[in-house]
């Protein structure tokens, strides 16, 4: 609406109207400009780059970031808290989600990743030559599982839950790095303990071992267990 | 039952993954017995029956199985005496009843196999979703899950219905007839390339002889071993088809 035009059509039915809507959208333009936007706007900046940033982070990195890295790298300019970082990163998330971007933001790992969405997984398996085979096997989940629920634990113990051999299966796991050795157990033979890796909770999107099913019953069954195999 | 194998020289290296106590529940659930309760003298006797089948085929399975056998036959001897004149033994508290240890035992390992599926329903869930390193997941080598979802007992139940009716059949078998493994791996590989789903009966011609249906089920383990074959049950102890991995 051209401001020349105001005056003229001052007299002409409606006129007012226009002229009032536009009297007030010139008088509040500089006043939002100079009392509230512009400060916003420049925090706004700040905001932006500091998400960015972020952003560019979860890009390079390959294994799940954590915090902690998140702080590191930016300590030169910014001094962050952990909720800060944790703040920064669920707006980033809520963006993607909002723009619906082709990823999303998860927790992974006791870290956040850039993940695909899932929608698209048909698509990502054709562009891959070779579509991997990705499931464990049943005596690998349920070996897991044992070492999950009671880690850190030695092979006699899974063998005595599951009732057969478990050093090949054992042993795949470890080469895989789903599991890895905790230490030794400071009883005769002084047998290897076995744990959990980062890579476990990777591969089945956990954030910590807490996040386990049934975590709280299951390992509640632990001292029992344990009197157990005392004998 | 003695090895029908020997003339036939023929060993399938499927790897059975199942142990003894999977065999438990399974007879277990297959029977609806109750886990607290179990009648220990008929699942100790289709244990055995699963043990004799599975010595017969020459399968590859763990030695654990053989104990059980025995931890087995040791409860079903107690159980068959009054609590107050059984004598001392040391895996079981005075007056406790014999089947104790192995239901705990039964249970503990149900809850974990109860578990592993949920990881599945995880790893299931976290497969559709890529981060930025999937090529350096791909260079690890995979892990393969054994026999689709049947079990070997699975199998192994449906091979013995059709070993028990030719048993029964009064045909005489000419043992003269050599029946080679190499030769039913042709035939089911034929059957199984001309048909969409083959039924597990379907294997088997009318009239074959014990020699040949053990055979035959040793071809499909092969089969399966080579991956050549999918077999799938479309329910928890339906009945068993075959189809062709593509």
């Amino acid at each position: 609406m051209g401001t020349d035009n105001d005056t003229m059509t001052n007299g002409g039915t409606g006129a007012p109207d226009v002229e009032t809507t536009t009297d007030v959208a010139r008088d509040a333009e500089p006043h939002v400009k100079a009392g509230e936007q512009q400060p916003l706007e420049q925090e706004a900046t700040g905001r932006e780059q500091l998400l960015a940033a972020v952003e560019a982070l979860l890009f390079v990195s390959k294994q799940p970031l954590t915090t902690a890295s998140v702080r590191r790298a930016l300590s030169d300019d910014v001094k962050l808290s952990d909720v800060d970082v944790a703040t920064i990163v669920e707006e980033l998330r809520i963006s993607y989600l909002r723009d619906g971007r082709g990823f999303r933001l998860v927790e992974l790992a006791g870290g956040y990743q850039l993940r695909t969405a899932s929608e698209f997984a048909p698509y990502i398996l054709k562009l891959f030559k070779e579509p991997r085979e990705e499931r464990l096997s049943q005596p690998a989940l349920e070996t897991l599982a044992i070492i999950a629920y009671r880690q850190p634990i030695v092979k006699a113990e899974i063998e005595a839950i599951r009732g057969v051999d478990v050093s090949g299966v054992l042993q795949t796991l470890v080469d895989r790095g789903l599991v890895r050795i905790a230490g030794r157990k400071e009883v005769p033979g002084r047998p290897f303990l076995y744990e959990t890796a980062r890579l476990f909770l990777e591969h089945f999107g956990l954030k910590d071992t807490e996040e386990l099913p049934h975590i709280s019953e299951l390992r509640a069954a632990d001292p029992k267990q344990g009197t157990l195999d005392l004998k | 039952m003695g090895s029908f194998l020997t003339r036939d020289d023929y060993r399938v290296e499927l790897e059975i993954f199942e142990g003894p106590l999977d065999l438990l529940l399974y007879l277990i659930r297959k029977d609806e017995v109750s886990i607290h309760d179990i009648p220990i003298s008929r699942i100790t006797e289709q244990y055995v029956e699963y043990l004799e089948l599975m010595k017969m085929l020459d399968l590859n399975i763990a030695g654990e199985f053989v104990l059980m056998a025995a931890t087995l036959m040791h409860i079903k001897s107690r159980m068959l005496l009054p609590p107050d004149e059984r004598p001392e033994d040391e895996d079981e508290g005075p007056g406790e009843d014999p089947r104790l240890e192995l239901v705990r035992q039964l249970l503990e390992y149900k809850r974990f196999k109860e578990v592993a599926e949920d990881l599945h329903t995880l790893e299931v869930q976290q497969a559709t979703t890529f981060s930025r390193n999937e090529d350096d997941r791909s260079l690890l080598p995979t892990v393969e899950r054994p026999l689709a979802e049947v079990s070997i007992f699975d199998l192994l139940a449906a091979f013995n219905e059709v070993f028990k009716r030719a048993a029964e059949a009064p045909v005489a078998e000419i043992l003269g007839d050599e029946v080679k493994v190499a030769d039913k791996i042709r035939e089911i590989r034929e059957l199984v390339q001309h048909t969409d789903v083959v039924r597990f009966g379907d294997l088997f011609r009318p009239a074959s002889t014990r020699l040949e249906i053990v055979a035959t089920f040793l071809a499909m383990l092969e089969l399966i071993r080579q991956k050549a074959i999918l077999v799938f049950q479309r329910q928890v102890f339906g009945p068993i088809e075959l189809a062709l991995i593509p």
